[in-house]
């Protein structure tokens, strides 16, 4: 899969490009409108994350720029202006999601999966951890085809972690995507723990294999090479 | 005090001090004009009486008396006042004579001549009269014109007053000034035009310095949190992580804050216009399920009665309204205490347990208000729902009692 990823801040550029790499993506960088424009042009990508606000013009250009082309690519807006008038502009060139600044890259690894996955038509419903069958077409996780009774959000944790795999996930990140950063995330991490150590059990009922490691009270781990 | 009554106020006592102090000018130089005219005609009686004496001709008339007196009463003349009897008034009255003696040969002789004071105290009082008349008439009038001149030329001021105290720099309305053909109204209104086009340039340059100010802060934050991200995979110590950890929950702190600060920023300058019928029936169905296991892991009860209820309204701000408004009940709510949700068609009413708040409740949608116990929170979020009810013309009130902390939102009809 060759992601394009737009973003002037080159810290920031080069941290998608070093975790979306660790994850099995081939990356190319574009950090101003016209390197975008040049690559959108020559090359075919199969994602973009795009930044709006970029030297030399605005990302919502380049959707535009897109569509006279007649590329088809998904597109993933970056922005740092939570502005609904920007969100509903991209959606309306074309985008097919948003996320804004500042963003956890476990979130944004996982958008780009889900993008992905809604974009291939015969694209893989499952993930297989060892025995372990996550479906998400039905959203039900199988292990070794016996089913196993996960809540909604169990089933979302576990999926997270799967996309997410050998990475330490802080429960910022994980609470931010269980329940949307509506709330106030540090009340919340309790929950988090809970939701965690049910899950496990849950699992351990299946297999010996503790996937998920605890990581100095930072975050967990899912494991599995 | 109003102005208009306070110069009316000072015009009457000017007039009127003015009018005693002719009045009993005008009446002592009357008494003295017409006391000295009476005199000089006593004079001329007496003189004459005395002229007639010397011709050996004593006469006694009314109120003309000439009698011999001690050879030793001293010669002159003596004026006085005196009282008579008027039989046919039947009261007495007061008289003003004058009383001469001269020599006529060697016997002295005294004349008297009286003349009536011509009813001094009737003079006095229609001068009264008078005078009270002149004075209620001019200030009457003077007050009258005064009102309504002062009125007229001061309708445009008072206009304008309301206009300035209805003006509001946020509000995008122009400030309107009546027009005045008085040069210090123009002025004034000059000024005040420039004062308000000036404080409405300083608000906007500052609303939009918000705005952008906490866009800026969005990228440096986003560089931060993923570096510590990128930190947190190393291999590390215990206390190296703890350190990290400390950072993480500062920068997440900070996010938040930001983010909430935008929102408000927005608000400020309206942005909000894609106005619709909403479902919030569903909007709150749905963000309580999804809190259902953050409730449940506070071991608080949930009361649902909900309603169907639409209301017209930005859907984000609707469902950023209904998520502040839960996430303070699940913050503010003790373990296993309760929560009370109920929506109806006009209401929507959100109450949980707790202890009485430790500030004052008329702050509670203060921004930056918050409880000692939750320092970690923004202290925006009922500022943020605050706005967004200000917003759609809804009415959020709050309250505590028995215990509970309620919350009502009132959606206009």
């Amino acid at each position: 899969m060759k992601l394009l990823l737009v973003e002037d801040e080159p810290l920031l550029l080069d941290e998608m490009d070093s975790y979306l790499t660790e994850q099995g993506y081939r990356c190319e960088k574009a950090s101003n409108f016209y390197e975008a424009q040049e690559k959108l042009h020559l090359y075919q990508y199969d994602i973009i994350v795009l930044d709006i606000t970029l030297p030399g013009g605005s990302g919502l250009a380049l959707l535009e720029t897109l569509k006279t082309e007649n590329k088809n690519p998904g597109v993933l807006i970056v922005s740092a202006k939570n502005s609904l008038h920007d969100k509903v502009s991209g959606l309306e060139l074309g985008a097919d999601d948003y996320i804004t600044k500042p963003f956890h890259m476990e979130e944004l690894n996982a958008r780009i999966f889900a993008l992905l996955r809604r974009r291939s038509f015969d694209g893989e419903n499952e993930i297989t951890v060892d025995d372990l069958v996550i479906n998400m077409a039905s959203k039900t996780v199988c292990f070794k085809d016996e089913p196993v009774g996960l809540t909604k959000k169990e089933y979302e944790l576990l999926l997270y972690f799967a996309i997410n795999k050998n990475r330490v996930v802080s429960r910022q990140s994980i609470a931010e995507h269980l329940w949307g950063d509506h709330y106030d995330v540090a009340d919340n991490y309790d929950t988090v723990y809970v939701h965690i150590n049910t899950l496990r059990k849950k699992l351990a009922a299946y297999t010996p294999n503790d996937y998920i490691k605890t990581v100095h009270g930072m975050g967990y781990k899912w494991k599995y090479e | 005090m109003k102005l208009l009554y306070k110069t009316t106020r000072d015009y009457l006592i000017a007039s009127v001090s003015i009018l005693i102090f002719t009045g009993v000018a005008l009446f002592m130089i009357l008494q003295k004009a017409i006391g000295d005219e009476m005199n000089e005609q006593l004079e001329l009686q007496a003189d004459e009486i005395f002229a007639n004496a010397r011709a050996g001709n004593f006469m006694d008339a009314p109120l003309i008396r000439i009698v011999k007196v001690a050879p030793e009463t001293p010669t002159g003349i003596v004026f006085g006042d005196s009282l008579l009897y008027d039989r046919i008034q039947n009261e007495y009255e007061e008289y003003h004579y004058i009383r001469e003696t001269q020599k006529i040969g060697q016997d002295r002789y005294q004349a008297i001549v009286m003349t009536s004071h011509i009813g001094w105290d009737q003079y006095y009082l229609t001068i009264f009269y008078i005078f009270l008349l002149t004075a209620f008439l001019l200030t009457g009038s003077g007050v009258l014109i005064n009102y309504f001149s002062n009125k007229k030329i001061w309708t445009p001021f008072f206009k304008n007053l309301k206009n300035v105290q209805n003006f509001s720099v946020s509000s995008p309305a122009e400030l309107q000034l009546y027009e005045s053909s008085i040069n210090e109204f123009k002025e004034l209104n000059y000024t005040l035009e420039d004062l308000t086009k000036r404080s409405r340039r300083e608000y906007l340059a500052l609303r939009e310095f918000t705005e952008n100010a906490s866009h800026e802060i969005q990228t440096p934050l986003s560089i931060i949190q993923s570096k510590l991200d990128r930190m947190s995979q190393l291999e590390m110590s215990e206390q190296m992580a703890g350190y990290i950890v400390q950072a993480k929950s500062g920068v997440d702190r900070l996010a938040k804050m930001n983010k909430s600060l935008l929102l408000l920023a927005k608000l400020d300058n309206n942005i909000f216009v894609d106005k619709q019928q909403v479902a919030l029936h569903e909007i709150l169905e749905f963000q309580i399920r999804n809190m259902e296991d953050l409730f449940d892991s506070k071991k608080i009860i949930l009361n649902e009665d909900i309603g169907t209820s639409s209301a017209f309204s930005d859907k984000y701000l609707a469902d950023t309204l209904i998520s502040n408004l839960l996430s303070n009940a699940l913050r503010y709510t003790p373990v296993e205490g309760e929560v009370k949700i109920t929506l109806t068609q006009q209401t929507l009413s959100i109450s949980n347990t707790g202890s009485a708040p430790d500030f004052p409740t008329e702050q509670i949608f203060q921004r930056f208000t918050k409880s000692q116990l939750h320092v970690t929170s923004t202290g925006l979020g009922l500022a943020i729902s605050k706005e967004i009810c200000l917003m759609n013309s809804w009415d959020l009130t709050y309250q505590f009692e028995y215990g509970w902390h309620s919350f009502l939102v009132k959606f206009s009809s």
